[in-house]
């Protein structure tokens, strides 16, 4: 019984948020219920596509539902409570990384405020793969090895006939060359 | 404190190994914006990104817990549950929490709406998902369209649309070709090609229905 309730909410035929089978339910419940379940996915994988690990992909992704929770309203529209969401993960990851550099730490991607679309893998790997375009070949060669196909240093520096510590100084410079490639304005 | 190869890498060994990285201040925005590509990076390797079943069970009890305090005592004190507290990890989300609580009477549900009990959302928009011949007789296909997670079911010229979030803790269900049947991932509850939910320790809710059309040979869903 308490597990239907907990689960009634839902997306009706046309979009709508539809009442639960216990009407007595009380409707906030159902809102944020469903709120969180339609949208927790999208939210973890926005959120790892920029922290790329784990544990910060899971604690900033439980405090964005937290202080989500904090301003949500029933009667917010479907759309409105997306672009809600993605703000505020949009917010809580500026906040991450100013732990690491505090200056200019706002998230590259300010897209999101005009286009609040669910991010979604295919669209992360098609995101690197158009930044993998603009790099010259040996920059390329080392983040995919490295990242997409899980090389350690060690067997990229076999792959790629270097030494270890040039492997690690290519990935830097690789590293560095993209990141400003995603700062350009576009 | 220059940004350097080892420190780097350091960095990029932290997240292969889906490790929390170490927060050291950076010297530039040009080290922050390495560490940037790096996630990004790292989050585009196949099989990388999706929240992990336990996560998702101690996301589930802390935002029920949260609901259900909220809507049994709405004066209640800031206090955070025990639970919620669970959830928390590292970073200071106690804080976050006992601030919901405090404020709970600001998010009460407005009375007009509770007593219809359903509510109008606008702005969805037609988007064509796949087409029709694409679509085999009867065997469930899965797509991804706006915030919906579906699968498609033909039946001759008609399609009908199901939720793939499975109504117990959201994870993402699979469809069975072999048992002919949705399947979680996480704990293993199973739902017919109806909807319905089946032999399941706690009942759950059928899969919710999505609105969809055949349009020109496309089949289009109806998402926001």
């Amino acid at each position: 019984m308490r597990e239907e309730e907990r689960t009634g909410a839902a997306i009706a035929s046309s979009g709508k948020i539809v009442p639960l089978p216990h009407a007595d339910a009380p409707h906030g419940q159902d809102h944020l219920t469903w709120a969180y379940q339609t949208h927790v996915t999208a939210i973890y994988q926005y959120i790892y596509g920029r922290v790329g690990n784990r544990p910060d992909a899971e604690d900033l992704t439980a405090q964005v539902f937290v202080k989500a929770i904090n301003g949500m309203r029933s009667d917010v529209s479907v759309p409105e409570l997306r672009s809600w969401l993605y703000r505020v993960a949009q917010t809580t990851l500026a906040d991450h990384w100013r732990e690491y550099y505090a200056e200019g730490a706002g998230e590259l991607e300010d897209d999101v405020t005009q286009q609040p679309a669910p991010r979604e893998n295919p669209e992360a790997v098609q995101r690197v793969d158009s930044l993998l375009a603009t790099l010259p070949e040996s920059y390329r060669r080392v983040l995919e090895l490295r990242f997409l196909r899980g090389y350690s240093v060690r067997e990229t520096a076999q792959e790629l006939s270097l030494s270890e510590t040039n492997v690690k100084v290519l990935q830097f410079r690789a590293l560095n060359r993209a990141g400003r490639e995603r700062g350009r304005p576009s | 404190m220059n940004d350097d190869p080892e420190q780097l890498d350091k960095h990029v060994e932290d997240l292969l190994q889906d490790r929390r990285p170490e927060r050291t201040p950076l010297p530039d925005e040009d080290a922050l914006r390495a560490r940037q590509t790096a996630a990004m990076l790292r989050a585009a390797k196949p099989g990388a990104g999706l929240p992990s079943k336990d996560f998702l069970e101690r996301m589930q009890g802390s935002i029920q817990e949260l609901v259900e305090e909220r809507s049994a005592q709405p004066q209640s004190a800031a206090r955070p549950s025990r639970r919620s507290l669970l959830l928390t990890g590292a970073t200071g989300i106690a804080a976050g929490i006992a601030a919901v609580l405090g404020i709970q009477q600001v998010v009460k549900a407005e009375p007009k709406k509770v007593a219809q009990g359903a509510l109008v959302v606008g702005n969805g928009n037609w988007k064509p998902v796949k087409a029709l011949v694409e679509l085999p007789e009867g065997t469930p296909i899965a797509f991804r369209s706006g915030a919906i997670e579906g699968f498609l079911i033909r039946q001759g010229q008609q399609v009908r649309g199901l939720s793939a979030i499975c109504t117990h803790m959201a994870c993402i269900l699979n469809y069975s070709k072999f048992r002919d049947r949705f399947e979680c991932p996480c704990h293993g509850a199973t739902f017919e090609k109806d909807g319905q939910p089946t032999n399941y320790a706690s009942p759950l809710s059928p899969l919710p229905s999505l609105q969809v059309k055949v349009e020109k040979g496309q089949v289009e869903v109806f998402t926001v």
